[in-house]
């Protein structure tokens, strides 16, 4: 199987604070992937840097065969990154609908004389990308919330649709910042069954941050723990669990040894 | 579509409505209902920059200025003929003032502020300096546009033109904001690193709704010279700007509505205050403080609260998603 | 012209740029916002000066100082009425709260003072200080040392005073400041009685200058930004240089090339600095924070 992301050496500084320090990653094809560390390891920061928003002081990151260390952070989602924040990033005046479409950016093919200068105003591109983000919502099962305005939806549906607006255009990899922060037990394991489906019928290869252990273990093929920016432990579940060294790592800060 | 039908049907009234009003209204009524018409195309245009895409730029007046004195040199100095010399008014437009912003698109919000203050005294400046071909502060008096051979001269003959045009800038605007175009600008407005990583390309998205947003400005600038006939550079110095500022900001933020309602009441507030000139800057301040901290939407963000208004989902067709039949609901 | 009288004018503009430079960046730092009405607090300023000291006929020192602490209160009014109850509305609402207020003044002063234009006199006459060839005038004198005296008085504010340390710890870190317990209300207000009492004491200063009329300030804050942005918009002591900077440059533009070109060197000097050195000449390379 081939590697979908591919990093090496990857460092970013902040001024004289080093928040990713030479961590190298792979993740393989239809792998869900954990990444995990205690507050301040620099997991957000990692994806950061894998999402083009922060410049890497060095290292590289290749993705599906290309360097794209230099590119832009807009390529880089055209090319199939996408990720959700780890704090819900919408627009809550906004319906779900015009939220999620903001995902097919890239996708939609619109033929500018038919959908502005026709007398009807037809714009089949339009009207597929309703069809998609209808689909996707569905397949989330919120799609009745469809034309809701999205601040008016409970916590976990809004984390759904920062879930649909990242998958809608079907990218081949997801980045989740913890996305069950803030979800109840029942949720997590919601969660977890959307995460494997993800995998198993829409092919998402998948990098999870998670707090929430339980989900992590259970839901993970590989973990990679992060610690003060250096990568400490990579392995199966198992392995990292009965790692000492992670143990030492969340001793002390175990808010996040077990999530709830 | 119970609600796109009636939408349709009514603004088809509306137009033919408004092609009826010149056998009704006296002249001046006429004058001033031409220029709330101009002012829909210009208010429009700055909507797309100020209230879809949150972009402070001061650029607008003097990009109406380019608008007008385009139509005005070349069918008074050069003989082209109007018809052409409207959509080069948009064109110019569009293109001065992309490179004029060009500079400051990749910066921090504050300097596009400040490099279009700057930008629109410049132009001011040329219009003012350059004599030999503006004519300077003696203005330029613009020819009547001719359809044919017939030439529409007169408040009443200008109005169809002017009516057919704002109507078509009306729709592409609606059209607009129902597009991943749209939809780009209001992403880079709420958070331009959501925006990216939805693969919108920030600094192109400003500067294609700079251009759009010019573009209106220019067209808007072209009716506002056939209208009145007569240009002078004053009159798209900072009085003109904060007219259009408060045309968006009391007819409604991101609103294309808002345009419309905008350019209505505030074409219409000059004209009543025609007896005190004096305190119209400080009328048109307040206002606009008043409007933008406890009324932010605007009137149309009002109306449409009150549903007098329909919403407007930035999708075109979105009705249609209404009348889907529901699906089971998954666990 | 004269190269050291064409210095000496522009040095006399420029302290006033620098004035203006240094109001705009105080606010800037503080509340990531650019007061478009500085031009015309300055406006202000010149008027109140005025009135107080050809209509009401106190002493120049008096007037001085009376107006410019007048505009220290009207920019805390402003920031108090205006500014506090909408501080953590979006970006653009309380940019365009500015600009309704800078058409809210202007109007303000165009009912009592219409469209005319007004002459304040200059203190020590008209006749220049000749030094060998160069023509100096004594207003010039005058502006350079009050507006120098201002910008010291300014650093030594923010070196040894606990206010100025205070305000200085909200620009760097508004959440930080407040959590160690310094009012950050109070620290707004007094940045914006400072930034508009230093833009009234350009105004007071600009009169002999140049001529009053409600409108003047738009010209004095295009230089202003010019000279914020040539120090990098963030930099105290770069808003000082670079307003000297924006004066000199302005007269030698006009001395040499031509007057019609000072009219617009702002502009170029704006475009200039964002296509060679965006940050300013003392301003620091944009840290990213996403
Ligand atoms: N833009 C930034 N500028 C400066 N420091 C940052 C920035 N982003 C993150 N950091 C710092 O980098 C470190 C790692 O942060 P982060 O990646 O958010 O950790 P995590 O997501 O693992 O909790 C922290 O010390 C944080 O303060
Ligand atoms: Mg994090």
């Amino acid at each position: 199987m081939s590697d979908i992301l591919a990093v090496d050496g990857l460092t970013v500084r902040f001024g004289g604070l080093t928040a990713v320090d030479s961590v190298s990653l792979k993740v393989p094809e239809r792998e869900i992937h954990g990444l995990i560390g205690p507050n301040g390891a620099g997991k957000t920061t990692f994806f950061n840097a894998v999402s083009g928003l922060v410049t890497p002081s060095g290292g590289s990151i290749g993705f599906l065969g290309r360097t794209i260390t230099t590119m832009p952070p807009y390529a880089r989602a055209a090319l199939g990154i996408r990720r959700t924040f780890q704090s819900l990033q919408l627009i809550p005046r906004l319906t779900v609908l015009e939220n999620v479409l903001m995902g097919l950016h890239t996708e939609i093919r619109t033929n500018p004389w038919a959908s502005l200068f026709t007398l009807r105003g037809r714009d089949k591109g339009e009207k597929e990308a309703q069809a998609r983000v209808l689909a996707t919502l569905d397949y989330l099962g919120i799609g009745a919330t469809i034309l809701s305005q999205t601040g008016t939806l409970t916590f976990a549906q809004q984390r759904y649709v920062e879930i649909a607006r990242a998958i809608v255009s079907s990218p081949p990899f997801l980045m989740l910042d913890e996305p069950a922060a803030g979800l109840s037990p029942n949720e997590v394991r919601d969660l977890d069954r959307l995460l494997r489906r993800l995998r198993d019928e829409r092919g998402i290869t998948i990098l999870l941050v998670e707090h929430v252990i339980s989900l992590v273990l259970g839901v993970c093929e590989q973990v990679s723990v992060l610690d003060n920016g250096r990568l400490i432990a990579e392995g199966t579940p198992e392995q990292v669990a009965n790692d000492p060294k992670v143990k030492a790592a969340y001793l002390g800060e175990d808010s996040g040894a077990d999530g709830h | 579509m119970w609600v796109r039908f009636c939408e349709r049907w009514f603004g088809l009234l509306l137009i033919l409505g408004l092609a009826c009003l010149p056998f009704f209204l006296d002249k001046y009524t006429q004058f001033v209902v031409n220029l709330i018409l101009v002012y829909v195309t210009v208010g429009i245009g700055l909507n797309f920059l100020l209230g879809y895409t949150g972009q402070f730029a001061f650029a607008h007046a003097a990009l109406m200025g380019i608008g007008a004195y385009t139509v005005g040199l070349l069918t008074t100095r050069l003989g082209i003929s109007f018809w052409i010399a409207l959509p080069l008014a948009g064109v110019a437009a569009a293109a001065i003032g992309g490179i004029g912003a060009l500079p400051a698109l990749r910066m921090k919000r504050a300097y596009l502020a400040l490099v279009t203050l700057a930008f629109a005294e410049l132009i001011q400046w040329v219009l003012i300096r350059w004599k030999d071909v503006t004519l300077g502060t003696d203005g330029v008096s613009i020819r009547p546009p001719r359809f044919f051979d017939y030439a529409l001269k007169g408040d009443y003959k200008i109005f169809w033109l002017i009516l057919v045009v704002t109507v078509i800038m009306y729709v592409i605007a609606r059209r607009l904001t129902e597009s991943r175009i749209g939809r780009s600008w209001v992403a880079v407005r709420e958070n331009e690193i959501v925006a990216q990583c939805n693969g919108i390309n920030v600094t192109a998205t400003k500067l294609v709704v700079f251009m759009v947003s010019a573009f209106y400005a220019g067209i808007g600038g072209g009716l506002f010279a056939a209208t009145l006939g007569y240009i002078v550079p004053d009159g798209f110095g900072l009085l003109q700007l904060v007219l259009h500022f408060s045309i968006v900001v009391i007819g409604g933020m991101g609103s294309v509505f808002g345009g419309v309602i905008g350019s209505l009441l505030l074409t219409t507030l000059p004209e009543l205050l025609r007896e005190y000139p004096q305190a119209l800057e400080l009328i048109y301040g307040i206002l606009l403080c008043i409007f933008i901290i406890f009324m932010p939407t605007g009137i149309a963000g009002f109306l449409k609260q009150w549903r007098v208004l329909p919403p407007e989902v930035m999708s075109r067709n979105w009705q249609a998603l209404r009348d889907r039949p529901r699906p089971e609901k998954r666990s | 012209m004269d190269i050291a009288t064409l210095l000496v004018a522009g040095l006399a503009n420029g302290s006033l740029y620098s004035l203006m430079a240094l109001g705009l960046v105080l606010v800037y730092k503080t509340q990531d916002v650019i007061n478009f009405a500085h031009g015309e607090v300055l406006a202000t300023g010149a008027f109140l000066g005025y009135t107080l000291y050809k209509v009401v006929g106190l002493p120049y020192p008096i007037a001085f100082v009376v107006a410019i602490l007048l505009g220290g209160l009207l920019g805390g009014l402003i920031e108090r009425i205006a500014f506090r109850p909408i501080a953590h509305h979006p970006h653009i609402t309380l940019a365009m709260v500015t600009v309704g207020l800078s058409f809210a003044l202007k109007g303000a002063l165009r009912i009592p003072y219409g469209r005319d234009i007004y002459v304040f006199p200059p203190l020590m006459g008209h006749t220049p200080i000749m030094v060998g060839a160069t023509a100096i005038s004594p207003q010039s004198i005058v502006t350079i040392v009050v507006a120098l005296m201002l910008a010291g008085a300014l650093f030594a504010f923010f070196a040894y005073t606990t206010m100025g340390k205070q305000m200085r710890a909200t620009q760097q870190n508004i959440t930080g400041a407040a959590l160690v317990g310094i009012n950050t209300g109070r620290i707004f207000s007094f940045t914006w009685a400072l930034s508009c009492l230093i833009g009234a004491a350009a105004g007071v200063l600009a009169g002999p200058l140049s001529l009053l009329y409600p409108d003047m300030g738009t010209n004095y804050l295009l230089k202003g930004f010019a000279a914020a942005v040539l120090g990098g918009l963030e930099s105290v002591p770069g808003a000082m240089v670079a307003g000297l900077i924006v004066g000199v440059i302005e007269m030698l533009f006009g001395g040499l090339i031509s007057t019609a070109f000072q009219e617009v060197s702002a502009f170029f000097i704006i475009i200039i600095v964002l296509m060679f050195r965006p940050h300013g000449l003392f301003g620091q390379k944009p840290v990213h924070r996403v």
